[in-house]
């Protein structure tokens, strides 16, 4: 379980970042650039004023960067984010229904899962409205301050979170 | 238990200081970080690393849940908490226990009993060291505290109980400013630490500060690695510090030495601490506190003594012997420290945040850095000004000076916005009380002083 806390996590988690973005991609029209950088870990994407263009290759990854990823607020894409380092849970309690699924809609504020910091149970709300669209973490995984946890997508009202 | 993993909470130069003890000795080390120090050398020095936080300390370095989580997210054996944020902290030092995790630092029964200034003093001198005329006022009648003070007789220093790193202290030298000072004490230590506990103790105007840096196991035995001197401070803060103390006598020195070994037995210290007394001009000794961790200036006494003592802090936290008795601790030499902050020493050493294009650390015979900087580093305001220190031996004092100031010329640190302590440690290393060891803690604002003007007839 403590691989999770590695920097090799942080690739892990910018990997699920671009498969959320190809799988955008797919959805609707091809982004016309994108760059994904490791460092400060950023990913950036712009769509044609109008009509699809080809997909460009994401830049190389820089190694060394914290489990972080950032999706422009132009995307309309905000995630859920750890409010602290612990563990994390989708259910109130082990066997019970998650707080929410893929595809489900959730208002600003809403409670979407449990962050456990020694026996403390910290509820996990959405800071925005928004579809969710992927769970980047299992159950039951440590997971670091800030890393994300559930990606939305924005439904017009969405905010990044602060 | 033989400590395999370590959680380093801290950030800095100590972070690395840590993990690379650990290395050398194959630990595997996590080091716990803020969103602000994701990028350090600490954490890149490190097998794995772990945010816990955003930049504030609150919400981080000083989180108790944060690191704990952290420190049983990453199964480490042990946590070491550096100095300063929770390295003092009984709280923390429960939890860690109550989690099945060793604490590298004393026993929190003993922090308990240290945390709170007033009380760590009545324990001392309950071990038979020498403390300052003074006693317990946390009463909040202002007026009580007074004819303690009278008692006490003038200048007295006002200290908050829960106080530290040199925070939260005023010094009275009239009686009719003693209300106001004492009420003020009180609002601030309450509002920085907490608790607005003070106490009164008499107040040396001129003094060396001269600590003894102590080891000790958990079956009893204790030994000292000698004294430091730390008189060159501005408001409290140490600046330089060096070994052995110049000018001590021998005799006094033992005897201080001696008596902290004897009172660290008595309390049942466990792990690197240090008792720091004042030493008035006829070297009478004065208590003044325990540190119960790691200090800044440790490398001093590495340098003079041999040892690595974040080695010995591990192995005593193992649960095994100290490796030397005090027959086997030979000084040798001299050793300087100088503390290369980002501070401006020309605005009150108001601290300069901002970024350092270019950063080169001294090297040579015979020279050390312990530093976190690297070029196009950006130094955040959340945290000690702390860039550099620069530590150099030599067999003597005199060239020991020389050494510091050929490093300290070497020292490259370039940067629009961040001014730092280089030239002004230069001027302490050259000034005539420094070269003379007849230096007190008060060196520092006499040097910064505006020089006395004798021109009565210029212009207005």
């Amino acid at each position: 379980m403590t691989d999770m806390v590695t920097r090799i996590d942080a690739e892990a988690a910018l990997v699920a970042v671009c498969q959320q973005v190809s799988r955008l991609s797919g959805a609707g029209p091809v982004p016309s650039r994108m760059r994904i950088q490791m460092g400060e870990v950023v990913v950036e994407l712009e769509w044609p004023a109008s009509g699809p263009a080809e997909p460009s290759r994401p830049v190389a990854a820089l190694p060394g960067a914290a489990a972080e990823a950032a999706v422009e607020e132009r995307a309309g894409w905000t995630q859920v984010r750890a409010p602290t380092v612990g563990t994390f849970y989708r259910s109130p309690e082990p066997g019970a229904p998650p707080f929410v699924r893929v595809g489900d809609r959730v208002q600003a504020g809403q409670q979407v899962g449990i962050l456990e910091a020694m026996k403390l149970m910290n509820a996990i709300v959405a800071t925005s409205a928004g579809r969710v669209t992927e769970i980047l973490v299992q159950d039951g995984m440590p997971v670091e301050y800030d890393q994300p946890l559930i990606a939305l997508a924005g439904d017009g009202t969405g905010q990044e979170p602060a | 238990m033989t400590i395999s993993s370590v959680l380093v909470a801290n950030r800095g130069e100590i972070a690395l200081r840590v993990v690379r003890t650990c290395r050398e000795m194959g630990i595997r080390t996590v080091v716990a970080h803020s969103t602000a120090d994701r990028d350090s050398a600490g954490v890149w020095h490190a097998d794995s690393s772990v945010q816990i936080g955003p930049p504030a300390a609150k919400r981080s370095y000083l989180n108790v849940a944060a690191v704990v989580s952290a420190a049983l997210q990453s199964g480490v054996d042990a946590v070491h908490p550096g100095y300063g944020f929770l390295s003092e902290d009984a709280d923390f030092a429960e939890a860690c226990e109550s989690n099945g995790l060793v604490f590298i630092g004393p026993p929190a029964k003993v922090l308990i009993d240290l945390a709170d200034k007033a009380r760590a003093r009545q324990v001392a001198a309950a071990a038979g060291l020498p403390v300052l005329p003074g006693g317990m006022s946390t009463s909040p009648d202002a007026n009580a505290a007074k004819e303690l003070a009278a008692e006490i007789g003038y200048p007295v220093i006002i200290k908050a109980v829960a106080g530290g790193g040199g925070r939260g202290m005023t010094v009275v030298r009239e009686p009719e400013d003693f209300l106001t000072a004492y009420a003020r004490t009180r609002a601030t230590a309450q509002a920085v630490f907490g608790d607005p506990g003070v106490y009164i103790e008499r107040y040396l105007d001129v003094a060396r500060h001269i600590e003894v840096q102590v080891l000790a196991d958990r079956y009893g035995n204790a030994v000292h690695l000698g004294a430091r001197d730390c008189s060159v401070q501005r408001s409290r803060q140490k600046l330089l510090e060096e070994a052995p103390p110049p000018g001590l006598p021998a005799d006094v020195a033992e005897r201080m030495a001696q008596q902290a070994v004897e009172a660290a037995r008595h309390m049942g210290y466990v792990g690197a601490g240090t008792f720091e007394f004042l030493v008035d001009e006829e070297n009478r000794f004065h208590f003044m506190e325990i540190n119960c961790r790691i200090q800044v200036e440790h490398p001093v006494t590495e340098a003079i003594v041999g040892m690595d003592l974040v080695r010995e802090q591990l192995l005593v936290a193992s649960g095994e012997p100290l490796t030397v008795t005090q027959d086997g601790v030979l000084q040798r030499g001299a050793a300087i420290e100088c503390r290369i902050n980002a501070e401006d020493p020309a605005r009150g050493f108001l601290p300069t945040p901002g970024t350092i294009d270019e950063f080169a650390a001294p090297a040579g015979p015979f020279t050390r850095v312990d530093s976190h900087c690297h070029p196009h580093m950006r130094v955040t305001p959340y945290y000690d000004s702390l860039l550099a220190k620069v530590i150099v031996w030599a067999p003597d004092r005199a060239q020991a000076i020389a050494r510091m100031d050929r490093a300290l010329r070497e020292a490259v640190v370039r940067s629009d916005s961040v001014h730092t302590t280089i030239e002004f440690l230069q001027d302490v290393l050259a000034h005539p009380l420094f070269l003379e060891a007849r230096h007190t803690t008060t060196l520092v604002d006499a040097m910064l002083a505006p020089p006395p003007t004798h021109t009565a007839g210029g212009p207005s």
